[in-house]
């Protein structure tokens, strides 16, 4: 069989150790098909959502109950967005504990922090789009920290909401999700795998110091990704079925103001931690700076620790970069354990 | 590998096969565009066996959320109902306003005589002003019979009893033990509280205390219906059930067990003569005593007028009466809610001396009365006093003066 455009997309051949499931766990290319997941379910919503306020949440419920299949694909895209960033965080701790992120991939490495938090950022402003009742304190929280950077916040508040209050935010939430994030994230996506590519490929230690030498067709490594996509696509499907998307009564901003904050209310789980945190004290602080700082440290690590090791590339747990791993390790736990303790 | 792709392809394909399944089996959603909003709901889906709540709100003009709220479009249990009002009641009135108000249904003005929602907010019944305040004067935390709480906070700007407004009784707050027990075991009767545990007491809260009978059917079962025909077999879930010994201020609850009307009517210390146990409560008590008038009261004797003479008159008077002459009377309304008397323009009804119409009772051609049970549609005929050997005093016209002669002793 010819191979056709999609094993063309690979290399010809790729280290066959590296290509193991139990070495990268595959969650690079299983993130790029939940991108598309996500994408196709997501078009197909816009066929039925409504982006304004009196609209919105009904709109969601007729999706969810009289479309056909619309339950499917509205869970289908919840599930996926959600998976996504559970394996982009699996996909970055991967670079990490393997030492993949040294030069030349250091500017890659970059792109890939860039695509995480977009991927945030468009799971947040998807779930604003629901434009329920559980909404609306996130989305308070979440615009008036923007409120509190000094200088530039309040410019910076109305490129988010469209407006100087939350009235306009549905509207501006949803262009960010369908366009503004979504062209950010398939540009930087296509660059982030042609870099890969680019880079050499899977990280590996150079042929002079490899074990393992051993390598695989484009064929297999097609097989094995189709594979993958099937048992994700199972997961997805099973997911969808018994854990419906939340849904909740529609809310009007006008009246979900209330003189105080009601008890339970939960930031999206993956701003558990951020919520957490800011019960410690001052928004700025505890809601943008560390979380920026933790960021930046992030995206710092190739530069300021040094190089791994060339015999290290691609290895699980090497030496070289223990400092590197053991700080990121703790990051990560800190931030599990915020999220955990929340709820 | 090599057998690994087939083997999850065909998972994938069994798990379509289960999405077309279990989709399959979602009932189909059934669409009911109600007359009065013009948009869809499919509450009926699941609520199809319901019956009709009454003849004056059909489902196919009302529909069901303009009453109970939820969401309208939603066909999973749970979030349909999370936005209902007052749960499977509204006409709770905490939530009566959202669900039954409204100036062309319950809560209008009082020269359509629409303004329900206010009288039943401002009566004795809900407000419970002349229970708490007896208890507060007798114990010594008010001076005199005044009514300065309710069960909630009312006002009443346009009162003509000159009671402004009642404050919420609030026991906790109350220096009195005696108070602070009455408040405990003793506000289980009003028209808002959830009523004591046990069958006799069974009722819903709200306009659905009255209007909503659940005394004729099972206890569990909650009925879905609206009606004026109500009998006192629904009264007496909260009146007629024992007494309240105040040295202990507990409710002390009737011991005998009632095996006919006349002694599940009342206790068997009282005298009373037949149609007082024949009748039902709202065939004689009328809508002004029982709903309120719109005036904050303080005392339940304030809002009782209903006496012997208003049906059957005295030896100096006949009782008053009225031609209906206009085809908007409100006779013809309550006589269209519960058809038993087929009033026709030119019948003669008798009213009360505040001008409400006991509609139930006709003027025959000869001078005699008919009336027809409200609940019952038993039919019964009567002649004024006038002219019979009857030995009452025209100046004392309570009821025990007519017992005198006319009682049944149980």
């Amino acid at each position: 069989m010819r191979p056709s455009f999609f094993h063309h997309l690979h290399p010809p051949t790729i280290p066959a150790a590296q290509a193991r499931w139990r070495h990268t766990l595959g969650a690079g290319g299983t993130a790029v098909f939940l991108m598309l997941v996500i994408g196709v379910t997501g078009i197909l919503e816009m066929f039925y959502y409504a982006p304004n306020p009196q609209e919105a949440a009904l709109s969601v419920q007729t999706i969810a109950y009289h479309v056909p299949f619309g339950w499917l694909i509205r869970n289908l895209h919840y599930w996926s967005a959600q998976a996504l960033i559970v394996v982009s965080a699996i996909h970055f701790l991967r670079v990490i504990f393997t030492a993949a992120y040294g030069s030349p991939r250091r500017f890659n490495y970059l792109l890939g922090l860039a695509l995480f938090v977009l991927s945030l950022m468009l799971d947040f402003t998807g779930y604003i789009l629901r434009w329920d009742v559980d909404i609306y304190y996130p989305l308070l929280t979440g615009t008036n920290l923007i409120k509190t950077i000094p200088l530039v916040g309040d410019f910076l508040f109305r490129i988010a909401v469209g407006g100087d209050s939350l009235e306009t935010a549905l509207l501006r939430f949803y262009t960010w999700h369908i366009f503004g994030l979504t062209i950010l994230i398939v540009i930087l996506g296509f660059w982030h795998a042609f870099r890969v590519r680019r880079d050499g490929g899977i990280a590996v230690p150079p042929p002079t110091l490899r074990v393992h030498t051993e390598r695989i067709s484009r064929n297999e490594l097609v097989r094995r990704e189709v594979l993958a996509m099937l048992i994700v696509s199972i997961i997805l499907i099973l997911l969808s079925i018994f854990f419906p998307a939340p849904i909740a009564p529609a809310m009007s901003v006008r009246e979900a103001v209330r003189e105080s904050v009601p008890e339970s209310v939960y930031a999206p789980w993956f701003f558990l931690w951020v919520q957490q945190m800011l019960k410690w004290g001052d928004p700025l602080t505890f809601g943008v700076l560390i979380p920026l700082g933790i960021l930046t440290f992030l995206a710092i690590i190739p530069y300021i620790f040094p190089k791994p090791a060339d015999a290290d590339i691609g290895n699980w747990f090497p030496k070289s970069n223990r400092a590197a791993q053991v700080i990121v390790g703790l990051i990560g736990l800190f931030i599990l354990i915020l999220t955990l303790v929340n709820k | 590998m090599r057998r690994l792709l087939p083997l999850f392809s065909f998972l994938f394909f069994l798990t379509f096969l289960l999405v077309w399944y279990l989709d399959a089996r979602q009932p189909d959603p059934v669409e009911l565009i109600p007359t009065l909003t013009g948009q869809p709901e499919y509450c009926i889906t699941c609520h199809a066996d319901l019956p009709e709540i009454s003849p004056s709100h059909p489902v196919k003009t009302f529909g069901c959320v303009s009453c109970h709220g939820g969401e309208r479009l939603a066909l999973d249990a749970d979030l349909a109902h999370s936005t209902m009002r007052g749960g499977a009641n509204p006409s709770d009135l905490t939530v009566v306003e959202e669900s039954c108000g409204g100036s062309n249904c319950h809560s209008g003005s009082e020269a359509n005589d629409r303004h329900h929602i206010q009288r039943v907010m401002t009566s004795i019944q809900s407000t419970y002003a002349g229970a708490i305040a007896n208890i507060r004067y007798t114990f010594g935390a008010q001076p005199d019979l005044n009514a300065r709480f309710g069960i909630y906070t009312v006002t009443d700007e346009e009162t003509k009893t000159g009671i402004k407004s009642l404050s919420a009784f609030d026991p906790a707050s109350e220096e009195n033990s005696f108070i602070q027990q009455f408040g405990a075991n003793c506000l289980t009767c009003h028209i808002n509280a959830a009523p004591r545990e046990g069958e006799a007491y069974a009722r819903q809260t709200g306009c659905a205390a009255c209007h909503s009978p659940t005394s004729l059917s099972s206890s569990e079962e909650k009925q879905h219906s609206l009606t004026t025909a109500i009998p006192y077999a629904q009264c007496n879930t909260c009146h007629n059930r024992g007494n309240y010994d105040l040295r202990t201020m507990t409710f002390v609850e009737r011991t005998d067990q009632p095996t006919n009307r006349l002694q599940d009517y009342y206790q068997p210390i009282a005298q009373f003569t037949k149609c007082e146990y024949t009748l039902d409560c709202v065939d004689c008590h009328t809508r002004n005593e029982a709903m309120g008038n719109g005036d904050l009261h303080a005392n339940k004797k304030d809002i009782q007028y209903i006496q012997c003479k208003t049906c059957h008159g005295t030896l100096d008077e006949l009782p008053l009466t009225k031609t209906l002459t206009d085809p908007n009377d409100i006779a013809f309304k309550l006589d269209f809610l519960n058809p038993i008397m087929d009033l026709k323009l030119g019948d003669t009804i008798i009213i009360t001396e505040q001008g409400e119409p006991i509609w139930n009772a006709r003027q025959l051609s000869d001078g005699t009365f008919e009336i027809v049970g409200k609940a019952t549609r038993e039919h019964f005929n009567f002649r004024p006093v006038m002219g019979t050997a009857c030995e009452q005093n025209p100046n004392e016209q309570e009821s025990r003066y007519c017992h005198e002669c006319h009682a049944v002793e149980k």
